[in-house]
């Protein structure tokens, strides 16, 4: 434990202090001391080895001895029964024995081995209680001997306790001059060291101060001499600034008198800007006021403004709510002009058919009065006139554009086929000629194509009678119907069909073989621009009742010369290709038009159709003016159906007659004079009669019969 | 008037004299203290007061669970024994007082004599503050008269006739099961400073008593520490004690130590080895031979948790050295073993040479006392070329020869300085 205690002490300074001495001088110590303790240690438990030696020792003499003992006994046994045995075996003898003296002899002979052998056997006794004696001695001594040991323990244990506290201390001490003489040394070192640096610090000082010396001297100098140039240039610098004094006092009495005059304009102007103040003043008073004033008025008008606005707006909503509804009211108007455009227009027809009919009717009357006059009264033969207008019904124009799809498309048809020239061709070309810009064989390439292969458009049963028919008519009855089902029906939509197909091949000609456009696109107009015009036309077409035929026929020239111009060139084209739709050179590159496409087109033309009906249905309503230039001519030929000729004529006859019947009007009246004379004559005759015939007559003075004759022979010249 | 007439006549007198009311109280409190024992409700001065005036000699009936100070308690031991070493009590006064007491009324008590009650009566008191019990006597029953008749008649037939009667010890079952804190429980059942009256039926520790003390150290589950030292503990005996130690909850040391164990207890304390916790086992001074010391090295290679082995004064000779020794070879745990007057010699020496090289755990060996011889030495030292574990290796009277000897502690010393530096530098535990 002291060990410990002492250990942890060096420990301890181990920790606080780091130095080397001091470290080595407790390692030393702590080695030593620990060598101490184990010595000591050693030393204390050297007597409890000994002990234990000792012990072992003993307990191996003491197990030898037991063995000999042990073995002593059994031998000593071993032998005392032998004897006994021979004494026990002796008494069997001693029983056959008959002689006393023998026998005597016997008994004392074993008398003698009995005791003998308890001799023998007290003697072991003796021997062991001697043993035990000696035991018991050595016993006492081992005791004895034990407490020497434990005396010497005790004793060595003090010393050694001794010893250690001693070296302990000793070392201590030790520990302690170490660390003194470390202190010592290390503060001798760090006196040294701080010596020095004084030292060190002093000569640097010194030096400081040297330099400094050197340095004020220095500067000394330099003042001096900064002195003696400063004061020579003092010294000039004196004169000049004198005279400078002078001329600035000069400046200055001049700058006074300036100063009075200035003083004098200023206070002046002081009046002249203190009155102005006071103007400015009053005017900026006035100008508040003002200020105020318009303030209240710009919020016046602000309000009025706000108030305005709000009115405007107001004004606004109600106007535009007025918009809408006059907007409304206009479509309204719009809706019912249109309706009146119809109801006028069918009034107008209708009006028109009956002055018409009247105008014709007159007409016929006239012309049968004419025809009457010639034949009977002028006994001339008279001819039929052949005028335009006499087989016109309804208002002009009607009959001229409404041609069926169908039979623009027979009509295509037939120029195909009757190509051959045949002699109603130029008249059939003249009505074929619809197809504006497209020759007549491409249309009916066209039309063959789609009635050969959109034959499922038609319906079955129709299909049967067909078979009977030629090819021709065939074809067109498919057409038809395949019309029918396209919703095709005027023959605007024919073109339009038709120019769709060229169209489209166009496109896809121009998406596929671009390059090889390029050459002919340079001067025809593109697809585009032939399809707007295409929809111009068809457009006008397509509310035929308001255009006056002779403005349509007009157009139809215009279209049809250029058609007919190339009637020569599309004879002599391919059969497979299309021909450009225009003569011109630069238009649309012949187009093969395939079988197969002509489904896909379809479909697209389909859908594009009902788009574009949908938008010109709207256009379709809006009315057309229409023009009655004409109106006037026409209902002037009908008025003048008779010719000149024939109304001098007429005239002249008029006068005839006239005269004529003048002639029997006094002759008929004359006649009537007649008749009455007659007739009063018959009458008198026949009063005369009566009277004569009656008795009263007879009554009479006088009878009446003389009148009667008269009356009843000429009547007509009452009249 | 009187204390007029005091002032009076009294020129010495002053109030100051007078004690306070409350020191009389305490001093009456203290007079009365046995019959009326007032010490919580008080305030801490006035109990401090009263506590110091407290006469050691109260009844411990009164003081024990009544009074907590240590330093009454430091009173009482100090006025009842000379030599107080507090260290040894968990430096707890009371708990000295309290074991020293027990202990000594156990060794005194007579059985047959000696009211039992005197010990049962001190069970309540002491109970909560005895965890440790050492006693170094039991006294055998006192005999009849025949005895001093007999010691008249001859010392050496006394012992002849005591044996016969019946020589039972005090039974401590019934206490030791009554200290809860028990840990430690150091006996001898034998009779101290007999000097020369010495009998060896005054130290005859009985079958019954073995049975009795087996039971009661069964029962006492806190048992940490157990010595039962120069008590004549023979083979069924101590097989009687292991078989009731095995698988105690807590039982960390066992010193069988000066008794007459052979090899059948040898084994029975091997087996306890093996099925409990034990570290520190002391078997020094018996008589265990070399069947014992295998059955203790088998028990030894595969235990893992004893530390340290003492079979000082053994037979164990070469086979059981060799048996340990080969034990060690495997074993981890083992860190100290004394195989000290054992009669070994160079073939252990050999094997543990070997154990040297190999075993890092082990870091004392104590051979003394043998016969290694000075091969063996050698081949002790060429095995602790190569070991840095060993710091205490005890050759002395091992007949290695001085040379070999001194080599050896330069080695273990060396061991010891590495140990010790690396103690400094992890953990700073406790220097050598």
């Amino acid at each position: 434990r002291e060990a410990l205690g002492e250990d942890a002490e060096p420990k301890v300074a181990e920790e606080e202090e780091e130095q080397r001495r001091s470290h080595k001088q407790i390692e030393a110590s702590r080695q030593r001391l620990a060598k101490l303790l184990f010595d000591g240690t050693q030393l204390v438990t050297n007597i409890q080895v000994a002990a234990d030696l000792r012990e072992t020792q003993r307990r191996a003499e003491e197990a030898e001895l037991k063995l000999q003992r042990v073995e002593k006994l059994e031998n000593e046994a071993k032998s005392s029964t032998y004897k006994f045995e021979e004494i026990t075996s002796k008494w069997a003898l001693a029983k056959e024995m008959t002689i006393p003296q023998e026998l005597w002899q016997l008994l004392n002979q074993q008398q003698q081995q009995c005791a003998l052998l308890l001799e023998e056997k007290n003697k072991l006794i003796d021997d062991l209680q001697q043993e035990l004696k000696n035991k018991d001695e050595q016993y006492v001594q081992a005791i004895k001997k034990q407490s020497d040991d434990i005396h010497l323990l005790l004793e060595r244990m003090e010393e050694q306790i001794r010893i250690m506290l001693k070296t302990y201390r000793h070392k201590l001490l030790q520990i302690e001059k170490a660390f003194e003489l470390e202190r010592r040394e290390l503060l001798d070192n760090n006196r040294k060291k701080w010596e020095e640096a004084i030292q060190a610090h002093s000569a640097r000082e010194l030096e400081y101060l040297h330099a400094r010396m050197r340095k004020v001297e220095e500067f000394e100098k330099q003042l001096n001499q900064l002195r003696v140039e400063d004061e020579e240039e003092y010294n000039s610098m004196k004169i000049q600034l004198e005279n400078d004094v002078q001329n600035l006092e000069r400046q200055l009495q001049q700058m006074k008198a300036a100063y009075q005059l200035n003083q004098e304009k200023l206070e002046y102007n002081l009046q002249v800007l203190k009155k102005q103040d006071e103007e400015n003043t009053i005017i900026r008073s006035q100008q508040k006021r003002k200020l105020n004033r318009l303030h209240s008025l710009l919020n016046n008008l602000r309000t009025k403004l706000a108030k305005q606005e709000k009115q405007f707006r107001e004004e606004n909503q109600s106007l535009a709510a007025d918009c809408e509804r006059i907007t409304g009211q206009c479509k309204e108007v719009q809706r019912r002009i249109r309706h009146f455009a119809v109801s006028d227009a069918e009034k107008f027809t209708e009006v028109w058919l009956m002055n018409e009919e009247e105008a014709k009717g007159l007409m016929r009357k006239a012309l049968d009065a004419d025809r009457i006059i010639h034949t009977q009264q002028l006994g001339l033969p008279w001819e039929e006139p052949c005028h335009w207008f006499l087989n016109n019904v309804g208002p002009l124009g009607h009959y001229k554009v409404k041609r069926m799809a169908t039979k623009l498309a027979a009509e295509v048809l037939t120029v195909g086929s009757g190509e051959g020239g045949k002699g109603n061709t130029a008249k059939v070309e003249d009505r074929v000629t619809p197809l504006r810009n497209i020759s007549k064989k491409t249309a009916k390439r066209i039309l063959e194509l789609v009635s050969d292969e959109s034959g499922f458009l038609i319906e079955s049963k129709l299909l049967r009678p067909l078979r009977a028919l030629g090819r021709h008519e065939r074809t067109l009855m498919k057409l038809d119907s395949i019309f029918a089902a396209l919703e095709i029906d005027s023959e605007d939509d024919l073109y339009q069909l038709v120019d769709f197909f060229l169209k489209y091949k166009a496109q896809e000609v121009a998406v596929s073989q671009l390059p090889k456009f390029a050459k002919g696109r340079g001067c025809g107009p593109l697809p585009g621009a032939s399809w707007l015009l295409g929809r111009r036309r068809w457009w006008k077409a397509q509310c035929p009742a308001c255009w006056p035929s002779l403005q349509s026929s007009p157009s139809g020239e215009d279209v049809r010369d250029p058609a007919e111009a190339r009637e020569d060139g599309g004879s002599s084209a391919q059969r497979d290709e299309l021909k450009p739709p225009r003569s011109s050179p630069g238009s649309l590159p012949s187009v093969y038009m395939h079988a197969d496409d002509v489904l896909r087109i379809l479909k697209a033309f389909v859908r594009d159709f009902d788009k574009l009906r949908e938008k010109d249905g709207s256009a379709k309503e809006i009315l057309q003016v229409r023009d009655s230039s004409k109106d006037g001519e026409y209902w002037e030929a009908l008025a003048h159906v008779i010719p000149e000729p024939t109304l001098k004529l007429w005239d002249a006859l008029a006068v005839a007659l006239e005269e004529y019947y003048e002639v029997l009007t006094r002759r008929a009246s004359l006649l009537a004079e007649a008749a009455i004379l007659q007739q009063q004559n018959s009458e008198l005759c026949l009063l005369l009669e009566e009277y004569v015939s009656s008795g009263v007559n007879s009554n009479l003075p006088s009878p009446p019969t003389p009148w009667m004759d008269p009356n009843l022979s000429c009547p007509g010249e009452a009249q | 008037s009187y204390y007029t007439h005091r002032v009076i006549e009294d020129p010495e007198w002053s109030l100051a004299t007078v004690p306070h009311l409350t020191e009389l109280c305490l001093q009456h409190i203290v007079h009365n203290f046995e019959k009326n024992p007032i010490l919580d409700c008080l305030l801490p001065e006035h109990q401090r007061k009263v506590l110091d005036r407290l006469s050691t000699g109260l009844p411990l009936a009164v003081t024990a669970n009544l009074i907590s100070d240590e330093d009454y308690w430091k009173r009482c031991c100090t006025d009842r024994w000379q030599v107080c070493d507090i260290s040894n009590y968990g430096d707890s006064w009371k708990r000295m007082f309290f074991e020293r007491h027990l202990e000594n009324i156990l060794k005194c008590f007579i059985p047959n004599t000696t009211d039992p009650n005197q010990v049962l009566e001190l069970i309540p008191l002491c109970k909560d503050y005895v965890w440790k019990l050492e006693v170094d006597q039991f006294l055998p029953p006192v005999k009849v008269d025949q005895k001093e008749e007999r010691d008249d008649v001859s010392d050496t037939g006394s012992d002849f006739g005591l044996g016969e009667i019946s020589v039972h010890h005090y039974d401590l079952g019934v206490l030791i099961t009554a200290l809860p804190h028990l840990e430690e429980l150091h006996l001898t059942y034998g009779v101290k400073d007999c000097g020369m009256n010495f009998e060896w039926n005054l130290f005859n520790f009985t079958h019954q008593d073995c049975c009795n003390l087996a039971v009661a150290v069964k029962m006492c589950h806190n048992l940490k520490v157990f010595k039962l030292t120069r008590s004549k503990v023979d083979d069924d005996k101590s097989r009687l004690l292991v078989r009731n130690l095995l698988d105690h909850p807590c039982l960390v040391e066992l010193n069988l130590s000066h008794n007459l164990i052979r090899d059948k207890g040898a084994r029975a304390v091997g087996k306890l080895i093996s099925r409990s916790r034990l570290e520190t086992l002391d078997l020094c001074n018996n008589q265990i031979h070399h069947l014992g010391a295998q059955a203790l090295a088998r028990a030894l290679a595969e235990n893992s948790t004893l530390t340290s082995l003492n079979l000082r004064l053994n037979c164990v000779e070469d086979e059981g050295g060799e048996a340990i020794g080969r034990a060690l070879l495997t074993n981890t745990t083992l860190k100290s073993i004394h195989l000290g007057s054992n009669n070994l010699s160079e073939p252990t020496a050999t094997l543990f040479s070997q154990v040297l090289a190999q075993n890092t755990t082990l870091t004392s060996i104590n051979f003394s006392c043998n016969h290694l011889g000075l091969d063996g030495g050698k081949q002790l030292l060429d095995g602790l070329a190569d070991n840095k574990a060993l710091t205490e290796f005890d050759l002395r009277l091992a007949e290695v020869g001085q040379e070999i000897e001194y080599l050896i502690h330069q080695i273990v010393w060396a061991n010891r300085e590495a140990a010790r530096l690396g103690s400094l530098q992890h953990p700073p535990t406790k220097p050598l």
